[in-house]
C-alpha cells in the first residue's frame, strides 16, 4: 500500500494536474478572507472551500492513470487497492491544502467575534477551524468517490453529477459539512467556537462507505 | 490457481463474454490462449490477471501475478526507470532492488539508452519494453501475456521468449495470447480456445506426444559428472528439467537432450549450475522436423547458447 500510495502522489504532482485546483483555491482565499477579518468565519469561508476542491482532486487522481497502466499495477496488487490509493492520495492533498488554509487564516485573521470584538482564542479557533476543513475535505473526497470512475464512467455525467452533488451538500443544512461550516458562522456572532465533533464523526463512515462501494466496483467494470 | 465456473458479463443483463469456464492452472507450465478477435481472449485474461472479478464463480489460490497490455500508452510524468521503479516496489521490491532490477531489464531489451526518458517520448516499441519489463521485474509466480510482443523488434521478441522460459523454468505460470501462431510454438503445455464464450482445450500441447516436434528445438549434448546420470539430473530437487527435454545418450557416453529452441537457455542454466555442474559438449539446432517448402524459417545450425556458458564448454564446437 505504501508503495501504491508513494506512486500515485508522484503520478498526481508529475502530472501538474493539481495545479487548477490549488491556485483557484488560492485565489478563493485571498479574495474572501482579508486579512483582519473576524477568524470564525474566515475558518467556515476557507472549509466551504475545500469541499469542491476534494471533489476536484479527488476526479483527478481516480482518472489520471491510462487504463494499461492501471491494469498493469492492478494485477499486481488488486484493482481494489489501486483505486483505493487514489482516493487517499487525493484526501491527502486536499488535507494539505486543509492545512495550508487554516494556517493562512489563523496568521492573517482578526482573533475578535464579528459583533461586538469579544476575543476569540486562536489555538482553539485554529483547532475547530482545522476540524472543519477535514469534515469538509472528507465529504469532498465521498461525493468524488461516487461521481467518478468506476461508479459514474463517462466524464459527461461525472462532471455535471459531481458539481451538483458539491453544491447540493454545500448548502443543505443536513450536510454535516454545511453543519460544521455554520456552527463556526454563526458562533462568530458572539464569539463562541463551536467544535464540529458531530459533523466530523458523521462524514467518516461516509468517506469510508462511499470509497468502499468504488474499491468494490472498480474490478467489476472496465 | 483454479477457476470454477468462472463468467464475465458487462452489464447486469449483458450477454455472457466467458461462461462456465473451469480450469486448474498448472504451475511451472506455459498456457497458450487463442480466438478470433472479440471472441474474449483479453476478457479471460483479465480475469487471469485479477484485474477484472468474474460476474459467475469464482477464481481461488492467486499467485503473485504481473500483466503486460498489448498497448502500453506512455501518458505518465515518469521516466522509464523512475516508473519501473515505482512498479517495482507496487510488486513488492525494495526501493533500491528495483531500480537495481529495472535498469538490468532495460539493458537486457537493449534499452538501457532510454532510462532516462520521459516516458512520454518514448516510441511505441520502447513504451512496450517497458510495459514488459515492469512484469518481469519482479519474478511473479503468474505472467499473464497480452499480444505482449505487438510492436517490439525481431531482437525484443526473442529476449522475451527466453524472459518466459526462465519464468517457467522457476517454476512459474505463464499465460498468452498472440497472433503469430509460431509464438513459442512447440514450447506451449497446453493450448485453449475462446469461441462462443466457451473455453476448449486444444490438442497440440508439448506434452501431448505427437505434435511434440512442431518449432524449433536445440540438441544439447553434455556430459555429466561420473556417476550422475540424467535421470538423477530428472529428479533434482523433484523438478522436471526447464522445457521437459527428450533424453537420450549420446556418443561417448554423453546425454542428448533435445529441447524447444525457446528452453535452451533454461535447460543450460540447469545442467551448469547442477550439483555437481553438468559439462557442455555442444549445442545444435535440431534438424526441422517441417517439409523443405515450407514458408517456416529453419533455424541456422548456430548454437543458442548463451553467453554465459561454463568454462569447462570451453572446447565445445562453437563457432
Amino acid at each position: 500500500m505504501t508503495a501504491l500510495l508513494r506512486y500515485q502522489a508522484a503520478l498526481l504532482i508529475g502530472s501538474h494536474r493539481w495545479l487548477p485546483p490549488v491556485i483557484l483555491y488560492a485565489a478563493y482565499l485571498a479574495v474572501g478572507v482579508q486579512t483582519g477579518g473576524p477568524i470564525l468565519d474566515s475558518f467556515g469561508f476557507a472549509a466551504a472551500g475545500l469541499l469542491p476542491v476534494a471533489v476536484w482532486l479527488t476526479r483527478i487522481c481516480v482518472t489520471n492513470e491510462p487504463p494499461a497502466a492501471r491494469s498493469c499495477a492492478a494485477a499486481a496488487t488488486g484493482p481494489g487497492r489501486v483505486h483505493l490509493a487514489c482516493v487517499l492520495t487525493a484526501t491527502g492533498a486536499a488535507s494539505l491544502l486543509a492545512l495550508l488554509g487554516t494556517a493562512f487564516v489563523a496568521l492573517s485573521a482578526d482573533p475578535h467575534s464579528s459583533v461586538g470584538r469579544v476575543p476569540v482564542p486562536v489555538p482553539a479557533a485554529t483547532g475547530a477551524g482545522l476540524l472543519t476543513a477535514l469534515a469538509c475535505v472528507l465529504l469532498g473526497t465521498a461525493i468524488g468517490a461516487l461521481c467518478n470512475w468506476p461508479v459514474l464512467r463517462s466524464p459527461g455525467a461525472a462532471i455535471p453529477a459531481g458539481l451538483l452533488a458539491a453544491l447540493v451538500l454545500s448548502v443543505v443544512s443536513a450536510s454535516p459539512a454545511n453543519a460544521a461550516v455554520s456552527g463556526l458562522v454563526t458562533g462568530s456572532a458572539s464569539g463562541t467556537i463551536s467544535t464540529p465533533w458531530l459533523p466530523l464523526a458523521a462524514t467518516l463512515p461516509i468517506a469510508a462507505a462511499a470509497t468502499a462501494v468504488a474499491c468494490a466496483l472498480s474490478s467489476r467494470r472496465t | 490457481m483454479r477457476l470454477d465456473g468462472v463468467g464475465r458479463r458487462y452489464g447486469v443483463s449483458g450477454p455472457w463474454v466467458l461462461r462456465d469456464v473451469h480450469l486448474e492452472v498448472p504451475a511451472r507450465a506455459l498456457l497458450r490462449v487463442e480466438g478470433t478477435n472479440g471472441s474474449g481472449k483479453s476478457t479471460l485474461l483479465r480475469l487471469f490477471a485479477g484485474i477484472d472479478r468474474p460476474s459467475a464463480g469464482r477464481i481461488t489460490g492467486r499467485p503473485r501475478t504481473a500483466y503486460v497490455p498489448e498497448r502500453f500508452p506512455g501518458a505518465l510524468p515518469f521516466t522509464a526507470l523512475g516508473y519501473l521503479t515505482h512498479l517495482g516496489r507496487v510488486h513488492g521490491l525494495r526501493g533500491p532492488d528495483a531500480a537495481r532490477r529495472a535498469g538490468e531489464w532495460l539493458e537486457r531489451f537493449g534499452a538501457a539508452g532510454h532510462a532516462r526518458t520521459p516516458l512520454a517520448n518514448l516510441s511505441k516499441g520502447t513504451s512496450q519494453k517497458v510495459a514488459v519489463a515492469q512484469a518481469l521485474l519482479a519474478r511473479p509466480e503468474l505472467l499473464v501475456l497480452d499480444e505482449a510482443w505487438t510492436g517490439l523488434d525481431p531482437g525484443a521478441r526473442d529476449v522475451l521468449d527466453r524472459a518466459v522460459a526462465e519464468r517457467i523454468a522457476d517454476g512459474g505460470t505463464v499465460v498468452f495470447v498472440d497472433h503469430d501462431p509460431r509464438r513459442l510454438e512447440g514450447a506451449a503445455d497446453a493450448r485453449y480456445r475462446v469461441a462462443d464464450g466457451r473455453l476448449l482445450a486444444e490438442a497440440g500441447g508439448a506434452v501431448s506426444g505427437a505434435a511434440v516436434a512442431a518449432g524449433p528445438r536445440v540438441i544439447i549434448e553434455a556430459e555429466g559428472a561420473p556417476g550422475s546420470a540424467p535421470d538423477r539430473l530428472r529428479e533434482r530437487g523433484g523438478q522436471e528439467l526447464p522445457g521437459a527435454p527428450d533424453i537420450t545418450a549420446g556418443p561417448d557416453g554423453t546425454t542428448r537432450l533435445t529441447v524447444p529452441a525457446v528452453h535452451s537457455d533454461a535447460l543450460l542454466r540447469a545442467l551448469l549450475t547442477a550439483r555437481p555442474p553438468w559439462h557442455i559438449r555442444s549445442v545444435a539446432a535440431a534438424p526441422s522436423p517441417a517439409t523443405p517448402d515450407d514458408q517456416r524459417i529453419t533455424p541456422a545450425p548456430t548454437p543458442n547458447a548463451p553467453a554465459h556458458v561454463h568454462p569447462h564448454s570451453d572446447e565445445a564446437p562453437l563457432p
